[in-house]
């Protein structure tokens, strides 16, 4: 039965292999000095600072001595044209050991004479417009200082459509085309089945089967080639009308959810600190990786969510079918019963980290502990009544399938295919909201990963070759699949998995590889690091579905109104009385989130 | 054998109230064999036949009354066994073969001129086969009828049927009453229960 456990030796071997880097490299001594050569010996967080029009807080700069001396600093002050708006107040520490840093924070403030303002003269943003300078041991450094003047577009509509890019179509759209063909191929595996493996596509001679992907494709197709019709008596508008309020609520609520920290436009390549991470979340030379910072992001998750309620019962109400009618007022009512748990629940997590915008949320939670570890009674409820609110089995009693007539049950081709779409990607959205409030969004456990590379080598090779034992483990199980070619996709992601061991290897070799990553490369392990969160949720969502029994109607009703809602409200009152005995060790936790 | 009697209790325990063990207990298992099947040894278990797949032949899957298109068999010197007696198309509950009958200049009378089956109208009941006194038309082909493209390619004509035909186990004129006492014993078409003698001798 577990016959995969014979291959339980093998990353010991491997692991062994990998510690002999870190062991050799801590022989050789002391690691070369953060940020490489000797002219960096001063490491600046945030590495340049932005200031708009309206901008009348200070930024802290903090300069930290990285090398292995100890340095004379001296501040030179405000150079550049415009360097006459800045204001500083500096603590005026002269001797900086190694390790230790000082800060100072600097002010813009606009110059009565017009023509020192940089925002009133064309060539003031731009970069090096002002600057900082400091001397240090006999060597010059400057952090330049830029004065932009947003736009619109530059800082609304620009990073907003690339979000959306990014994240809409560039994966939660595939992976809802995907997630159709993982429920067919997933319950196939569960059920001891193969599940659709015929669908091809012929190029050249060779007919490519792809386990069955294209049966996601063909899916689609037949949606959209099916004929399109309204039922005579049915009410034409609102008839268009529910897919659409069931779909659109389904894309749009994705707004607020966070899956990366922020994204610097100008130092993909440089390795930044977490003050320009910081910075550059406000929007100031970069974009915070979420498509909408609203402040009160969850409510705005609720206010949306509900909306999909008028989706379910405008179709049942249009179709002019008794049984459609009964199936939406199903529908409707576990809908709304659900949504009250669903937002008791997440009190809970809003009292221990003190924020309601998701974005804050993650940041905290990696600034203590996950969701997961404060908040685990939340987790299971806030679960169930998220499959419960997207009517997925064991809930899925309104749509019922194999024994009662739903609330779509007049709606065929491409109208059917949106309400099936908008059930995936609300799937998708579940996961993500899960991911976001309980398992630390784009963080990796323990903290590894911050914002300048990993916390230490060791973190580095243990990261990769985790990563590398998972992707070899994948691409052995390909290499067994019964489908033709499965041997090359298989020893192509074995080659894929050994060139992350062969990474992890590298950090223990040279450690500053691992602790000194680039900013594109730590926002893409962010970003990857959640979405394989997303899609292992999804899986979870698939195995419980194919799992479970239905519930029977007043079974489930009396789970979201006896069960859920009193646990939730209990979670809620035992939440609270343990943060008001524990208000003095969560002040300052609290304090930095507002 | 001593008779115990063990109590069985229906009520729900804490456990099943919560439901949880229980289904993380069934999570697990469903869990197992995704990943067996997946990325482990599960895959020779898994026992879907895989029909359509270019060395899948239906043939050895179905069962032995199968049945399928049908097919018109043969005499001893290829032409074919029917004699158009028009039992087949008179008990058909379909109505799909129609046969036209022609002279033949022999002891067998009749033969079919044209023997038209719509594949389509066919409902597969196999009354035919049972209707037909001489073996004429079998369905065991263990072949279905393909979708076509054209309404008019699924009618098939005798050329079609008998294409895959072979040489009945008919012998003209009949082999009489006796017929299952009387033969040989290594024949094979006798074969079975009702052919090995009775007390008594009654064949019937």
């Amino acid at each position: 039965m577990f016959h995969f456990l014979r291959w339980l030796p093998a990353p010991f071997l491997a692991v062994l292999l990998i510690a002999v880097g870190p062991l050799l490299s801590g022989c050789a001594g002391p690691d070369p000095a953060l940020g490489a050569s000797e002219a960096t010996q001063l490491r600046f967080e945030p590495v340049d600072i932005t200031f708009h029009p309206d901008d009348r807080d200070a930024v802290n700069l903090r300069i930290v001595n990285s090398g292995s001396e100890s340095v004379e600093l001296r501040y030179l002050g405000a150079v550049g044209p415009y360097g006459g708006v800045l204001a500083f107040e500096d603590e005026s520490v002269t001797r900086l050991l190694p390790g230790l840093g000082t800060q100072m924070t600097a002010r813009m403030s606009r110059p009565k004479d017009m023509r020192a303002d940089p925002f009133l003269n064309e060539a003031g943003a731009q970069n090096g417009a002002a600057g900082i300078a400091f001397e240090a041991n006999g060597k010059r450094f400057t952090v330049p200082v830029r004065f932009e003047r947003p736009t619109v577009w530059s800082a609304h509509v620009g990073p907003g459509l690339v979000k959306i890019l990014l994240l809409v179509m560039a994966f939660i759209m595939p992976l809802a085309t995907l997630l159709t063909w993982v429920e067919r191929k997933q319950s196939a595996m569960m059920q001891d089945r193969l599940g659709p493996n015929m669908a091809g596509i012929r190029i050249g001679g060779v007919n490519l089967r792809l386990w069955g992907l294209l049966h996601a494709a063909a899916d689609a197709l037949k949606m959209l080639f099916k004929e399109d019709f309204i039922p005579r008596h049915a009410h034409k508008v609102l008839y268009t009308l529910g897919p659409l309020m069931a779909f659109i609520p389904a894309l749009v609520v994705f707004a607020i959810v966070p899956f990366g920290d922020a994204l610097c436009y100008g130092h993909l390549g440089d390795v930044l600190s977490q003050a320009d991470i910081d910075q550059c979340a406000t929007g100031r030379g970069g974009t915070v990786l979420q498509i909408a910072n609203i402040d009160v992001g969850l409510l705005f998750y609720f206010a949306v969510a509900s909306l999909a309620t008028y989706g379910t019962t405008l179709a049942g109400w249009s179709s002019y079918n008794k049984y459609a009618i009964l199936g939406g007022l199903r529908a409707s009512a576990q809908m709304i019963s659900y949504e009250v748990a669903l937002g008791m629940t997440v009190v809970g997590a809003l009292l221990v980290y003190g924020t309601m915008e998701p974005h804050a949320l993650v940041r905290a939670q990696i600034d203590t502990y996950w969701g997961i570890v404060l908040q685990p009674l939340a987790l299971v409820l806030f679960f169930t009544a998220a499959i419960a609110e997207t009517k997925r089995a064991p809930f899925d009693l309104p749509e019922g399938e194999s024994e009662i007539i739903g609330y779509f049950v007049e709606y065929s081709g491409m109208r059917f295919g949106l309400f099936f779409l908008a059930e995936f990607i609300e799937i998708i959205f579940a996961s993500a909201m899960v991911a976001t409030l309980f398992l630390g969004g784009w963080a990796l456990p323990f903290d590894i990963l911050g914002a300048s590379g990993f916390s230490s080598a060791a973190a580095g090779a243990g990261f990769f070759s985790v990563a590398g034992l998972a992707i070899i483990g994948l691409g052995v199980g390909a290499m067994r699949a019964d489908e033709q070619r499965a041997g090359v996709f298989g020893a192509i992601v074995v080659l894929i998995g050994f060139l992350h061991l062969v990474l992890a290897v590298w950090c223990g070799f040279f450690p500053a590889f691992a602790t000194e990553l680039p900013h594109g490369a730590v926002v893409l392990i962010g970003m990857v690091t959640w979405g394989l969160k997303v899609a292992g949720l999804c899986w979870f969502q698939l195995l419980v579905r194919w799992t479970l029994p239905r519930f029977r109607y007043d079974q489930l009703m009396s789970l979201g109104w006896k069960g859920l809602l009193p646990l939730s409200l209990a979670n809620i009152v035992f939440t609270a009385l343990v943060v008001y005995l524990m208000l003095p060790v969560m002040e300052p936790v609290l304090e930095a989130t507002r | 054998m001593t008779i115990t009697v063990k109590k069985v209790s229906f009520e729900r325990t804490p456990a099943d109230q919560v439901y949880l063990p229980a289904i993380i207990g069934g999570l697990i298992t469903t869990a197992r064999h995704f990943f067996q099947n997946t990325l482990g040894k599960g895959q020779p278990n898994i026992e879907t036949i895989r029909y359509g797949e270019p060395g899948v032949r239906t043939e050895d899957y179905y069962p032995d009354r199968f049945r399928g298109v049908h097919r018109l068999m043969h005499r001893e010197d290829g032409s074919v066994r029917c004699v158009a007696c028009m039992c087949c198309s008179t008990v058909c509950p379909a109505n799909c073969i129609t046969i036209v009958a022609e002279d033949r200049h022999d002891a067998a009378e009749k033969a079919p001129e044209s023997f038209v089956i719509d594949e389509l109208k066919c409902v597969v009941c196999g009354l035919c086969v049972e209707a037909c006194p001489c073996d004429a038309i079998r369905m065991d082909t263990k072949v279905h009828m393909h979708p076509t493209e054209e309404r008019a390619q699924a009618v098939l004509g005798k050329i079609e049927l008998m294409r895959r035909g072979e040489q009945s186990v008919a012998v003209q004129g009949g082999v009489g009453a006796t017929y299952r006492h009387d033969a040989p014993a290594g024949d094979p078409r006798f074969d079975d229960a009702a052919s090995k003698p009775r007390s008594g001798g009654d064949p019937v």
